[in-house]
């Protein structure tokens, strides 16, 4: 038996300390760690910049005819898509494979915590980020739509898909981040993984091809996400045939977090003896 | 007992790191476990920690072995050799935080954060860690290994780049926690003269063995480390002194001090029957030392003889001409 004598400490008969609710707390320490310790505000203050000055060229280009609100919109709704979705991931990426170079992995992985409750609470926290650009994104989609009617898609494709999109990307930077033993690889491979993602969608030769090309965007997250966008924004086509491109955004989201989750029970602190 | 292996391996691939250890380390005591660079000490923690998985025979913590981990990690502190800390966090959210990890309600959390905070003299609870100086650091990582109260300690040079000052006030709060809590400490450093001082109990590892277990007085025993006498003569009788001390079977190697003339350093067996043979023999060749001084092998002798392959050879008769 242990002799464990901190009183307050809540053990169960056996003098284990209960762990229902430490995701939560990892969860809340990560938060707090990433937008106190500045780098979420930093992420959060390029997105707006960014987002800022395309909203200006977007305004614009829509005062002398050269683009319409839809388009604007849409050019607004992919790239808060993608910046925000590469945010989250940078974030994830260096969740666990930061703390090994940080040297701050060991002390918590003494600690009772299951492994599955250390990645849950920091997917948490990463996908804070994508939460924050969404906030950031939907009034600049707002004021850009110009009506309800596109407003309404613009939200919509931002809060499911995107959100969809995001969700995926942080659990597969989460999943890289804790099978890699260094933080420089886990980020490049996990920006390589978002380019590798996002690129076919902007492909001339997958955008024209009417076979293949159509296949490959469905069955990419980040493709399907960026073409969702452009469909009902932009070409505006309607709802009931667009649905097909929620499906695998939703299936990785599903899929790369319970790979995350299971990668955490082989959590292990890598680097030197 | 708090700590048990038998026969514990760990392994990185091929390389045996820690090669069928068994130790017993009793409750309430201090177990300083020493060795060279590489021996093993760390992969020797981690596998008592958990971290590293163990690739044969067993091990227990207060009676939880190591399969067990959830068990195991509620009953021990860790401070690990390089252990990071998040800068940007205060002290007092660093240890709540940890408090809370081990289960402990927001609010007893905090209480006794701020109970540690003050035991380790770190008034700024409320700065950032990131202000801290090295030393500030070490205590931290020490009041967050002892936040949830362990029963047993392990601590992986806790001193390491801290001044003299730094070193003695963390060695005084380890044998406190040993003597007032009754905390198991599993020490590793190399710091010799403090595991002298503090340790009831050493074990030395050498390529990923332990070479020698017990008290600090059986391992120098053991060791066959070798003690040494300063002698000092009349510059004139150090001929006859050296020839004497060279038929003496208790003298190992005889040495001349070019820098203070008239003195001799003599390698001699650890007892102080030899040193009083030495000094009768050169009594009885009419020598009068001026001064004779004694000092028996201490730990570090007996770790560099245990650790370089020096220990128990043959008798070295050598003298150093002037």
């Amino acid at each position: 038996m242990t002799t464990l004598s901190a009183g307050s400490t809540s053990t169960d008969v056996a003098g284990r300390t209960r762990p229902a609710t430490r995701w939560t707390v990892i969860a809340r320490y990560e938060l707090m760690d990433l937008w106190s310790g500045g780098k979420g505000l930093s992420i959060l203050f390029g997105f707006t910049l960014v987002l800022s000055i395309l909203a200006y060229l977007a305004s614009a280009d829509a005062g002398i005819n050269l683009l319409d609100a839809r388009e604007s919109v849409g050019l607004l709704v992919t790239t808060s898509i993608a910046l925000g979705t590469l945010g989250a991931m940078v974030v994830s990426a260096d969740a666990i494979s930061g703390e090994r170079d940080r040297d701050t992995l060991e002390s918590l992985l003494v600690t009772p915590v299951p492994r599955r409750h250390i990645v849950v609470g920091k997917l948490l926290a990463a996908s804070s980020v994508w939460i924050a650009t969404l906030l950031v994104a939907l009034p600049f989609a707002a004021v850009m739509a110009g009506g309800p009617g596109v407003m309404s898609d613009a939200v919509t494709v931002l809060v499911v898909s995107g959100s969809l999109s995001a969700a995926a990307l942080t659990a597969l930077g989460l999943a890289i981040s804790a099978v890699t033993m260094s933080n420089r690889t886990s980020l490049v491979v996990s920006l390589a993984v978002l380019l590798a993602l996002a690129a076919p969608s902007q492909l001339p030769a997958v955008r024209s091809s009417t076979t293949v090309g159509p296949i490959l965007i469905k069955l990419n997250p980040v493709s399907a996400s960026l073409r969702l966008a452009e469909n009902v924004l932009v070409r505006q086509e309607p709802w009931p045939d667009q649905l097909v491109y929620f499906i695998s955004p939703a299936l990785a989201a599903v899929v790369f977090t319970v790979v995350a989750i299971r990668l955490a029970g082989r959590l292990e602190l890598g680097g030197s003896r | 007992m708090a700590v048990t292996t038998q026969d514990l391996s760990v392994t990185y691939g091929t390389v045996v790191a820690v090669d069928r250890v068994s130790l017993q380390v009793e409750r309430g005591s201090i177990c300083g476990l020493l060795g060279p660079n590489g021996a093993g000490k760390t992969s020797m923690i981690r596998a008592l920690t958990t971290i590293v998985p163990v690739a044969g025979g067993t091990a227990t913590i207060v009676g939880h072995p190591l399969t067990d981990p959830v068990a195991v990690r509620s009953s021990i502190g860790v401070l690990p050799e390089s252990n990071g800390y998040p800068g940007a966090q205060t002290a007092l959210g660093y240890l709540r935080f940890y408090g809370q990890l081990y289960g402990m309600e927001a609010a007893d959390a905090e209480q006794r954060a701020l109970q540690l905070l003050q035991q380790f003299g770190l008034s700024r609870g409320q700065a950032r860690i990131s202000t801290f100086s090295r030393g500030m650091r070490q205590r931290l990582g020490l009041a967050r290994a002892l936040i949830h109260d362990p029963a047993v300690l392990f601590l992986d040079e806790p001193t390491l780049g801290l001044d003299p000052a730094g070193k003695e006030e963390i060695m005084v709060e380890l044998a406190r926690l040993a003597v007032e809590r009754g905390t198991t400490i599993f020490l590793c450093t190399h710091l010799l003269d403090e595991v002298e001082r503090i340790c009831d109990q050493v074990a030395i590892m050498n390529h990923g063995q332990v070479v020698a277990e017990g008290t600090v007085d059986e391992i120098v025993d053991s060791s066959g480390a070798e003690g040494f006498a300063r002698i000092r003569v009349r510059p004139e009788d150090v001929p006859v002194s050296d020839e004497v001390l060279r038929g003496t079977e208790e003298v190992r190697a005889v040495r001349f001090d070019n820098t203070r003339p008239g003195d001799l350093v003599v390698t001699i067996d650890n007892d102080h029957g030899a040193a009083a043979t030495s000094l009768r023999a050169l009594l009885d060749a009419g020598v009068e030392p001026r001064s004779f001084d004694f000092r028996g092998a201490r730990l570090s002798d007996a770790f560099m003889a245990l650790t370089s392959g020096r220990a128990g050879g043959d008798k070295v008769t050598e003298g150093v001409s002037q």
